[in-house]
């Protein structure tokens, strides 16, 4: 019982994680209906540009993490002009293989520029740690993330229903209509684009510091989030903030699952929950939780 | 007023043009020294480089790289949907041929189709999932499945050995490295023409079809969802091909070699390579199997460049160029190397030397919800 507490506590901080990932991954899809598999990247790059601000330059702790946010939504808005915006006129699989390249870019910069040494680390906002009753160890920095997710969620839902986010929601519907009234869809998608990635900024400035990070954080690396944030997004339907939200967390326990002791035999079993979880909400309700009508 | 429409230029073959005799002396000049580079280069016949043991591998895995990047051509090029989790086909592909091979005793040539089939199986039931929604889901799909495989799959030492590897041994009559080049050569042809094949029937039509517009293609009675499953089991079993060469090259496969890394490889060498262009996916391929083992740096005397003045160890040159690589060939060159040799193809093939053969045009699909 305590060992499932525990899981479920841990499964619900590392979910806020990747809810913070699907929130952007499903922003972009609402506007662009692109699946943006540099999400988790712009979450690296700004973490990345975190530690070169703090640590490397010695900036100011809290002046150095808002750089790296601003890195990462500079990463946004170059990706929408640079890649997304030549390429509006191709075919899906052309755009998703762009952001794909852009995550790589990224990456290739990263190793390239930070192999020497491999293995960096960004300080905490708070060392402080707390013991539940129930015996889970919990970083101060994991309920910050908490806390910012419930906070971003919140200013992103008050965003969607006033005029620049109706806008938003306008031109995902019927772009030609939305100019003809006067709203620059240009404007909109780099707006998206910007806000999917301070959210995915948030996600890297934050976990990064959990522990140490490598180039490819939270792609593929310690922190990888680029996965279950898709699962997450999946679950919300690719259209739905608050399943987002939910998906997110939902995926974090399942994976946290993973390491109960009734899986000690299975070889990354977190994995193959992840799989099976994946597959199930495809089998049984591929039009996600959450939503009430399935996706057109 | 009716206004009278501008005739449509249809493209003729220039029915003047005829290839003079220096000219065929030319092109079969090219011809003998492609044919000398691929044939006898790899085995030191008739050539003043030295491949050594270890350097032939390389081209065997070049060849193998390139079935992956045909594989993955039939999954983007052709249907327009996408795998990153190619490793993982390919890696099962390699455990399961070296499991027929060294734990049951059978031949190499039975473990070939086993491998193929498990391959098809793995693609087709990854499909069937995926395809309950319209959209790019495969490509979610595979992303965890690859991750299973890495993480999970790959973990049974039953299976793959554990660390320490699974032997693979060569087939008889092929055990040295040169012998086995050759058979990866000729696996590679295999592919090429049932590729080839595939597209001339109706169910390639079919599936370049729905490429282009689904809607469209199922209201002119194409079956979608039958058509894309098709094009994934060919995906699949190219890729289980490709997986059970690669286990024999390396004789030893351990289960690290596939990782997600691999996986945005072969995305990055089939787009680069150019989609739908059967030579332009081969000379990608190969271009980046040689990029990303390092080979093509040291062959060019560019280590002490690459790794004293950029300051870039020499096995993250692909890491690094090709997805730079990637995006300039999506916003600038949609053909990629296909595009950039389509002249001298056409020149080889016996037409006039053309600087804008191959030139993509792509009909602009204005309403993007189709």
């Amino acid at each position: 019982m305590e060992e499932l507490a525990i899981a479920l506590t841990f499964g619900v901080l590392q979910g806020s994680v990747y809810s913070l990932v699907a929130l952007g991954i499903v922003l972009v899809y609402r506007v662009s209906g692109v699946f943006n598999f540099a999400q988790a990247e712009f979450g690296t790059t700004g973490l990345f540009g975190a530690y070169i601000a703090v640590v490397l330059w010695e900036w100011p702790f809290y002046l150095g993490l808002l750089f790296g946010l601003v890195v990462a939504i500079v990463m946004g808005l170059l990706t929408e002009r640079l890649v997304i915006h030549p390429l509006r006129n191709q075919s899906k699989v052309t755009l998703l293989v762009g952001t794909a390249g852009v995550a790589l870019t990224v990456i290739g910069i990263q190793f390239w520029q930070f192999n020497d040494p491999l293995i960096r680390q960004l300080p905490k906002i708070s060392d402080a740690v707390y013991v539940t009753p129930f015996g889970a160890p919990i970083m101060a920095q994991q309920l910050i993330t908490l806390a910012v997710l419930i906070v971003a969620a919140a200013a992103l839902a008050v965003f969607l229903k006033s005029p620049a986010g109706l806008a938003m929601q306008a031109a995902q519907q019927e772009p030609v209509a939305c100019e003809l009234v006067g709203v620059s869809v240009r404007r909109v998608s780099m707006m998206t684009w910007g806000i999917a990635a301070l959210l995915g900024g948030l996600a890297g400035v934050l976990s990064g510091a959990y522990t140490i990070f490598t180039a490819g954080f939270l792609t593929f690396g310690v922190g990888k989030a680029l996965l279950p944030g898709f699962i997450a997004a999946v679950l919300a339907g690719m259209k739905s903030m608050p399943g987002a939200v939910a998906g997110g967390l939902v995926v974090g326990i399942v994976e946290q699952f993973g390491g109960l002791k009734m899986f000690g035999d299975v070889p990354g079993a977190s994995a193959l929950l992840l799989l099976v979880f994946l597959v199930v909400v495809l089998l049984l309700r591929p039009q996600g939780l959450l939503v009430r009508k399935a996706t057109a | 007023m009716t206004k009278e429409l501008p005739a449509v230029l249809l493209e003729e073959e220039d029915e003047q043009f005829r290839v003079s005799p220096g000219g065929w002396l030319g092109r079969g000049v090219v011809w003998a020294l492609l044919a000398w580079l691929v044939l006898a280069v790899p085995s030191n016949f008739l050539s003043p480089f030295e491949i050594g043991v270890t350097d032939i591998n390389g081209f065997s895995h070049a060849a193998i790289f390139a079935i992956v990047g045909l594989s993955l051509n039939v999954l983007i090029g052709y249907t327009g949907q996408i795998s990153f989790g190619h490793q993982a086909f390919v890696g099962l592909g390699a455990f399961v041929s070296a499991y027929v091979v060294t734990d049951l005793g059978w031949e190499f040539w039975l473990a070939v189709p086993i491998a193929a089939g498990f391959g098809a199986i793995q693609a087709g039931v990854l499909g069937l999932i995926s395809l309950r929604l319209t959209g790019l889901y495969f490509a979610v799909v595979t992303l965890a499945y690859g991750m299973f495989a890495q993480e999970s799959l790959f973990g049974i030492a039953a299976i793959t050995g554990g660390e320490a590897g699974k032997a693979a041994p060569r087939p008889i009559g092929f055990e040295s490295g040169y012998a086995y080049y050759y058979l990866c050569l000729a696996f590679v042809v295999l592919v090429l023409w049932l590729d080839w094949r595939l597209m001339k029937t109706k169910s390639g039509r079919a599936m370049q079809a729905l490429r282009e517009n689904p809607r469209v293609a199922s209201s002119y009675g194409i079956n979608v969802k039958a058509f894309t499953l098709l094009a994934f089991a060919v995906s699949g079993v190219f890729a289980g091909i490709a997986g059970s060469l690669l286990a024999h090259a390396d004789e030893v496969i351990v289960p690290v070699e596939f990782n997600f890394q691999l996986a945005l490889l072969f995305v990055l060498m089939t787009v680069v390579g150019g989609l739908r262009n059967r030579a332009g996916v081969v000379l990608g391929s190969v271009f980046f199997a040689f990029l990303g083992s390092g080979k093509l740096v040291e062959w060019f005397g560019l280590v002490g460049f690459v790794e004293g003045v950029i300051g870039l160890p020499k096995e993250f040159v692909a890491l690094v160029i090709g997805p730079i690589l990637l995006l300039l060939t999506l916003t600038a060159f949609p053909g990629g190397i296909g595009q950039q040799i389509a002249p001298v193809k056409m020149w080889l093939l016996g037409h006039r030397f053309d600087m804008h053969a191959g030139e993509v045009n792509e009909v602009e699909v204005t309403d993007v919800r189709a």
